[in-house]
């Protein structure tokens, strides 16, 4: 990146509304070292289990060479299971006399409990370790549960978090605003008989997409998130395969004048009543009873749900920016040339208008990292073995001698929301109009 | 305007039934039968038999008061295979077990005689009379017609009729023989005669008005009454009757309105306090643009706003009520010392609520805090580049003049409508202090109300919360309105 800065100014200038917002966003200093640690953070949260491991990265004892955190993926894809060996390793600090190792950074996991370093001792405190390599450099927690470990695996989490409930957030939202935004009040018009029909089988679309396997979705959240996704798409595709049918019955009956009169259907009042219904709605309250009465509720449910919640903001923005790009010249040309509407929509009018979008992305993580930091500080929707930097913290309630388990998780969700919202302020700079000159 | 307003209160009624919607079905899809909930006890099938017939009549007695043996709702939308009658089995936990099995086998006739199968076997072992010889059967039976009731799946069904076989074929117990063999027959008959195909055929069932969200919304008692009239009748949320907590089964009303009060307080001291510091601190900053203070406290601002509150109570409960550090300044939890009343003398009693509510407040005000001097600061800057400024600077008017008199009561106009958005969003914001700190709000209510699956309370709370966040932007938009007039609603 620092390279980048150094091209000489005297270069024609890339002059598209991309490269504008790139050189105004590396005007802003903090929001590029926001960045930049934003990538610190995805590194961290990616290699994480080569970060903070119990097992180590290479090891040789007995005669036998081992890759056991490399191993410890493929087993987890499926694919072979672990050495006869490992089963009788319990703690691969002591168990195992090595003939050579190679440690991860961290030589233990988040929920490896060191016993001998249990009920809360502190970075400084005089530790019963074998080196230095197995310091707790940040402590422990009661079970001795190293608070590093935790950390790191973390930004994971964290990070899961905020791109897997936004994702969700900007696939609704874009959908829903830009259905709303492109047909605006009177770009949609359908035949009576299509409409009547399609109305008629949205409650028979949802029976045979979703009722009928209800008990097999259900079921699913227990084998595994990808079982439930597989499932809900599943779900999907029938729903959309049986409004088909009505599809292929109002074809001919299209020809009957009576039948056949076209309707413009008000899309854009419809979507944003529905939006003006839905943020009344009080979402954390709503989030969290949602997640209370699951029975057993997960990670990746509660990111659904954080997800599920957040997405009227991007919808909003989406609808403006289309309603406004929908009139330009370019939308009239493709119309013009005979583009299909879905092709002039996908091509031409959204990647004009999502741009704003990812401010609002920016700060709905923060918010959504936020969340799940406060749920799982409650103990809400998170397994008690999964630790987060929420869960860490709340280990810290009542416990005021152990400063570091109420410090360092703390601090880590605040730099985290504090370099989204950076972001979101270097792109709101970045994007706004009136400083194109 | 009065169009618009209308036309905005319009919106409030489906809003208010989505709503509704949305946390009745949040209740009927929670785990747990709710008439246990509220009867506070968990089903037992030991004990001796008149304890067990006196808490089934306690169990349908209370399932009538709740309503809990009408329909759901108005209709219902499933599979044929489902009968419009499944609603009559009262025990959520048996009724969803026959759910179950429609969904695997189809035939409702003959799981419905293997139910009723079921329920004669517990009948008939009131006749039989316990001695020495048959103490662990009549254990077995009971275990297993109890497992019956909440097994779906063929091999533990066939394993607990089995033992059901085994142990009925000691003399003794010959009166329970008899159902044992019917209910063998009857599986048997569901597996031979099974229609799963019947699943995928939609029906659509009208139950009508009596159903358990009639009752909840609008009650059962004649329109124009007054409660005493009609002491044992419901009068429907819409009416005021909220329905009594679970945990403690005191009125809604009462449990709600004393909540609502402490957090009403909490809120509008944090928002006075935030309003009082961060008006001028906008002014200030705004005016000296890029001075040392201004970078300074935009950069505090900043943090201030990225700082999640729940991190900072913890910090602040572990360090400044603890004397870990030697800085036990602050009561720990709740809002009031031990042996602190009503009759207490005036100031002391002000003190000690003052001791007790400093850090909540603290808590409470330093994010709005920060994000209206920001929001201040913006105003103050766009309005500082008006024309008209320029112009009242250049014909020689001072400079606090311009700043007091025309920048200042301009950039006040959004400052003032954020209070409605930010009403609604401090209520909720007040929940995650209200748990740390103990104090009986709103907040710490609807958490215990959610967690322990008390749902009056929640309906309630979810209801007014909407209701609340509802008004507040429809009184953000008048104020918008109001302030400037540039602002139309009128105008299509």
């Amino acid at each position: 990146m620092a390279e980048k800065e150094k091209i000489p100014a005297k270069k024609p200038q890339d002059q598209s509304y991309g490269a504008i917002v790139v050189r105004q966003f590396k005007k802003n200093r903090s929001a590029v070292w926001a960045l930049r640690f934003l990538i610190f953070i995805i590194g961290v949260g990616i290699f994480a289990d080569f970060l903070a491991n119990e097992k180590p990265l290479y090891c040789k004892f007995e005669g036998q060479t081992y890759f056991p955190v490399f191993k410890q993926y493929a087993v987890d894809l499926g694919l072979g299971s672990n050495p006869e060996r490992f089963n009788t390793i319990y703690n691969w600090r002591s168990d195992v006399e090595f003939e050579s190792v190679i440690w991860p950074l961290i030589p233990y996991s988040p929920t490896t409990t060191d016993k001998l370093n249990r009920d809360y001792t502190g970075p400084f405190a005089k530790q019963r370790v074998q080196s230095t390599k197995f310091k707790h450099w940040m402590g422990t927690d009661k079970l001795g549960r190293d608070v590093l470990a935790g950390l790191i695996h973390g930004a994971r989490v964290a990070m899961l978090v905020g791109i897997v409930s936004m994702s969700i957030a900007s696939f609704i939202g874009i959908l829903i605003g830009s259905i709303a935004g492109y047909f605006g009040d009177n770009k949609l018009k359908v035949t009576r008989i299509t409409l009547v029909l399609m109305l008629l089988f949205v409650p028979l679309a949802w029976f045979y997409g979703f009722q009928v396997r209800s008990y097999a979705i259900a079921d699913s959240l227990n084998s595994g998130i990808l079982f439930t996704v597989g499932h809900i798409i599943l779900g999907v595709l029938i729903a959309a395969a049986v409004f088909v049918i009505p599809y292929l019955i109002s074809r001919p009956l299209k020809r009957i004048p009576v039948l056949g009169k076209q309707i413009t259907i008000p899309v854009d009042i419809l979507v944003s009543r529905f939006i003006e219904i839905f943020v009344s709605l009080p979402s954390f309250l709503l989030i969290l009873s949602i997640i209370a009465i699951l029975e057993s509720p997960n990670l990746y449910i509660v990111m659904a749900i954080i997800g599920l919640t957040s997405w009227t903001g991007i919808a909003r923005l989406i609808r403006g920016e289309l309603l406004r790009v929908r009139n330009l010249e370019y939308i009239e040309a493709a119309e013009a040339l005979g583009y299909s509407q879905t092709r002039t929509i996908l091509r031409h009018a959204i990647p004009n208008s999502l741009t704003p979008v990812l401010i609002s992305i920016a700060f709905g993580v923060a918010s959504a990292i936020l969340t799940e930091a406060f749920l799982s500080f409650l103990g809400i929707g998170v397994p008690a073995e999964q630790v987060t930097w929420g869960s860490m913290l709340s280990a810290a309630r009542g416990v005021p001698q152990a400063w570091w388990l109420a410090i360092f998780p703390g601090f880590a969700i605040f730099i985290t929301v504090t370099i989204f919202n950076l972001m979101g302020e270097g792109l709101t700079d970045a994007l706004d109009p009136r400083l194109k000159k | 305007m009065f169009s618009y307003i209308a036309k905005r209160l319009l919106y409030f009624i489906p809003t208010f039934f989505i709503i509704s919607f949305v946390s009745f079905g949040l209740s009927k899809m929670a785990p747990g039968d709710p008439v246990r909930l509220a009867l506070g006890s968990t089903d037992s099938s030991a004990g001796q038999m008149t304890e067990l017939m006196a808490g089934e009549q306690a169990y349908y007695e209370m399932a009538e008061k709740m309503g809990m043996n009408l329909p759901s709702f108005y209709f219902s939308f499933s599979s044929a295979a489902v009968p419009d009658t499944l609603y009559k089995v009262l025990k959520t936990a048996e009724r969803e077990n026959l759910a179950r099995l429609i969904d695997q086998y189809g035939n409702w006739p003959q799981i419905e005689a293997y139910y009723k199968s079921i329920k004669a076997i517990e009948i008939a072992m009131f006749s039989v009379s316990s001695d020495s010889t048959n103490f662990s059967q009549i254990g077995k039976v009971r275990q297993n017609s109890g497992a019956l009731l909440s097994a779906y799946e063929q091999d533990r069904i066939e394993f607990a009729i089995e033992q059901l076989v085994e142990a009925t074929q000691v003399p003794s117990m010959a009166p329970v023989k008899g159902p044992v063999l019917a209910l063998k027959q009857n599986y048997q008959a569901i597996l031979a005669e099974a229609t799963p195909y019947k699943n995928y055929i939609p029906s659509f069932k009208w139950f009508g008005w009596n159903n358990q969200y009639h009752f909840w919304m609008f009650g059962n008692a004649p329109f124009w009454s007054n409660a005493e009239d009609h002491p044992s009748k419901g009068y429907g949320f819409l009416r005021g009757d909220f329905g009594n907590s679970y945990a403690d089964k005191r009125p809604v009303t009462s449990k709600v309105g004393e909540a609502i009060g402490w957090t009403l307080m909490l809120n509008m001291i944090a928002l006075a306090i935030s309003y009082l510091i961060s008006i001028p601190l906008g002014v200030k900053t705004a005016v000296n643009k890029d001075s040392r203070f201004d970078k300074v406290s935009t950069v505090i601002l900043f943090a201030l706003f990225s700082l999640p509150s729940f991190w900072i109570a913890t910090m602040l409960i572990n360090y400044f009520t603890t004397s870990e550090y030697g800085m036990n300044w602050f009561p720990t939890f709740g809002v009031s010392s031990p042996g602190i009343d009503a009759d207490t003398p005036f100031f002391k009693f002000f003190f000690d609520r003052l001791h007790h509510l400093i850090l909540p407040i603290f808590c409470m005000t330093y994010g709005s805090f920060a994000y209206l001097s920001r929001q201040m600061r913006g105003g103050v800057l766009s309005i500082l580049r008006m024309d008209y400024v320029r112009t009242a600077l250049a014909k020689g008017l001072p400079q606090e003049t311009v700043i007091w008199k025309h920048v200042f009561r301009n950039s006040l106009i959004p400052i003032i409508t954020l209070f409605a958005y930010l009403f609604p969003a401090a209520i909720s914001g007040a929940l995650i202090i209200e748990i740390i700190f103990q104090i009986p709000g709103m907040g710490k209510l609807s958490y215990a109300a959610i967690v322990g699956r008390d749902y009056p309370i929640v309906f309630t709370v979810l209801m007014f919360s909407a209701i609340l966040t509802m008004v507040g932007n429809l009184a953000a938009d008048m104020m918008y309105a109001l302030v400037d007039p540039r602002i139309s609603f009128s105008k299509k």
